[in-house]
């Protein structure tokens, strides 16, 4: 995969998927946040040992993983959703729950932000 | 003179004798006489008929032995009419007819003369120059209709070419701008069914002696395989068995992508629909090679040698010779090995009873590549500890410092005893020479951690960090949040992709 977006990729998105644009759970937005949950990739396809490394560290966003895949994302999708699946992977919604003096504080700090750009 | 010696002289008998005796004796005498130049006449006269005879009988052997030579003769020229006939007749009806067939491709011997005796003549001379001229002037014919078939061939895919290379180009633009699985699923059919026709265009310009176009980046061997295996109409039934970490150099990653192309497409085409095409590859002691095996019908020897004689990529390929439907794999391939520098090789020892195909990669042609690129650490945001809101901790809007973030749950075991402080530990001073975007905003990259820098004080308030500090980081998030909620654009700011 190469992230050149001048050059057509190598591997088309129809055979990282096998020719499925569906995703198998319509559970993930762009900022869905993906974390590895098993070390072992043996049985997957390049792409997915690809995510696999990068949830390695942590967890990533959707569209972060798509980005360094060089994907689309709704092609990350699906094969993200074959992951969650099949076990490898496990989401979290990303995203403040609950508004309180802690948003307060971050709204504060977003306008003292804004304030020192501009 | 015997006869007259009895005769006594006629003055010595004559005058003593009576007349009647006289008489008597002249008449006798005159028979004698006559009687003598009879004997005589007829001795004369056998003498030249004995002559006459031995002439004649001379004259006849003579005679005879001409005619019997000139009988010869005739009889020799007649059969040389009669052979020439003949090997005018072969000429027309069999010789000519080769000479044409030849020319048009059939594996045909053009044969000499029917009577080997007509060899040396001048004759076969005439007729070998006339052939020979034949020859050239049909060649010669051939090659400049074929130049002239090739030229206009290459300019039209050449317009296909670009035409499909645009196309995809939209198809992954659209790609990446639709969300919708529906219109996804149109759009790889779209892509599949474009990467034929592309495969197509390029390998029908590789024909005409053009490049296979497209420049592209070194590839790992895998990714050329795969990219081959998407360009062919049953790409689901190619089965990658094993992992190679090699990668082809920038140079021959298209021609082996297509040559890969043309084999896996020949080994499906030629397989019952149910059954796979594996794909494997063997590392050996000056390359590797690509081992593609199908379980479809094996060829017999006669496809084999025609096969190994167009992939030996030695003879020029005759754009008209190619058949209905055309075949033009193996001619493809030959043509690209040859000029590449690699090797393809088929038989029928494929395992599973059909043919085994081998591409061999020379050395020169690899390169390395590094299979484990380092793991992307989760903070690729270039924010502060306190203020990373998207990362591992589901509600990450803590203005208040938190400890070091405990590993979630959910993660395995191997997984909690990753060191955290490593992706605390980032180097906080690249944040001044960061890249901005056109809007001023800072453009996230892959960070990788040195351990060297000092650590961010975790505690320090958050007035007390400098508001460019805190503007990057919550512009990032902001973004992040807007790009939550709307499609995502192709050019979403700020990703740098490295």
């Amino acid at each position: 995969m190469s992230p050149n977006r001048r050059e057509r990729a190598l591997v088309r998105p129809h055979v990282v998927t096998g020719g499925r644009a569906r995703p198998t759970r319509n559970i993930f937005d762009l900022v869905t946040l993906v974390m590895a949950a098993r070390s072992e990739v043996t049985g997957l396809n390049p792409e997915k040992r690809r995510v696999m490394e990068l949830c390695r560290g942590g967890a990533l966003s959707v569209v972060e993983v798509a980005g360094h895949l060089g994907l689309p994302v709704s092609v990350t999708k699906v094969l993200l959703s074959d992951l969650v699946d099949s076990g490898h992977i496990v989401t979290r919604v990303a995203g403040p729950v609950d508004t309180g003096p802690a948003s307060t504080l971050l709204l504060q700090e977003v306008l003292d932000g804004l304030r020192a750009r501009l | 003179m015997s006869v007259l010696a009895e005769f006594p002289p006629a003055g010595v008998t004559g005058f003593r004798t009576s007349p009647l005796r006289g008489m008597e004796r002249s008449l006798t005498l005159s028979s004698r006489l006559k009687d003598l130049r009879e004997r005589y006449m007829s001795a004369v006269a056998f003498v030249c008929l004995t002559a006459g005879l031995l002439a004649a009988v001379v004259l006849l052997v003579r005679q005879q032995q001409i005619t019997s030579r000139l009988r010869r003769r005739n009889a020799a020229l007649e059969e040389m009419t009669r052979v020439r006939d003949e090997e005018l007749g072969y000429l027309v009806r069999v010789r000519v007819p080769a000479l044409a067939d030849f020319f048009q491709g059939k594996p045909v011997e053009v044969p000499g003369p029917l009577n080997p005796a007509f060899a040396g003549t001048s004759t076969e001379q005439g007729i070998r120059a006339i052939l020979g001229m034949f020859a050239e002037y049909a060649e010669t014919a051939k090659d400049r209709a074929d130049q002239a078939a090739k030229v206009t061939l290459k300019a039209m895919m050449r317009a296909v070419q670009s035409l499909t290379n645009e196309q995809q180009l939209t198809i992954s633009t659209m790609q990446e701008r639709h969300d919708d699985p529906d219109v996804l699923g149109g759009l790889m059919k779209i892509d599949h069914m474009n990467a034929q026709l592309g495969r197509r265009a390029q390998a029908t310009s590789v024909l005409c002696g053009s490049w296979p176009g497209q420049q592209r980046s070194a590839a790992a061997l895998v990714d050329v395989v795969r990219g081959a295996t998407s360009r062919i109409r049953d790409y689901l039934r190619v089965q990658v068995q094993t992992q190679a970490n090699l990668a082809v150099v920038s140079r021959v990653v298209e021609p082996v992508v297509l040559t890969v192309a043309e084999l896996l497409d020949n080994a499906a085409r030629h397989s019952q629909p149910n059954t796979m095409v594996e794909v494997n590859f063997r590392q050996t002691h000056n390359g590797v090679a690509i081992v593609i095996d199908d379980a479809g019908v094996a060829m017999d020897a006669e496809e084999l040698q025609r096969a190994e004689r167009l992939l030996s990529g030695r003879e020029s390929t005759d754009i008209n010779r190619l058949g209905d439907p055309p075949q033009v794999g193996f001619a493809v391939v030959g043509v690209l090995a040859a000029r590449y520098g690699f090797r393809v090789s088929v038989d029928s020892r494929s395992p599973y009873g059909g043919v085994r195909a081998v591409v061999f990669l020379p050395s020169e042609l690899l390169t390395r590549v590094d299979t484990e690129p380092a793991p992307v650490h989760a903070q690729s945001l270039p924010v502060h500890t306190q203020s990373r809101p998207m990362r591992a901790e589901p509600r990450p809007v803590h203005a208040a410092p938190t400890p070091p973030i405990p590993p979630t749950p959910a993660l395995s075991s191997e997984w909690e005893e990753r060191p955290v402080t490593e992706w605390e530990e980032r180097p906080v001073t690249e944040r001044e020479e960061r890249p901005l975007t056109a809007n001023g905003l800072p453009k996230r990259r892959r960070v990788t951690p040195t351990g060297e820098q000092p650590v961010p004080s975790a505690g320090a308030p958050p007035s007390t960090r400098p508001a460019d500090e805190i503007a990057s980081g919550m512009g990032a998030w902001q973004r992040g949040s807007r790009a939550g909620r709307v499609p995502v654009s192709p050019e979403s700011e700020g990703n740098v992709a490295e």
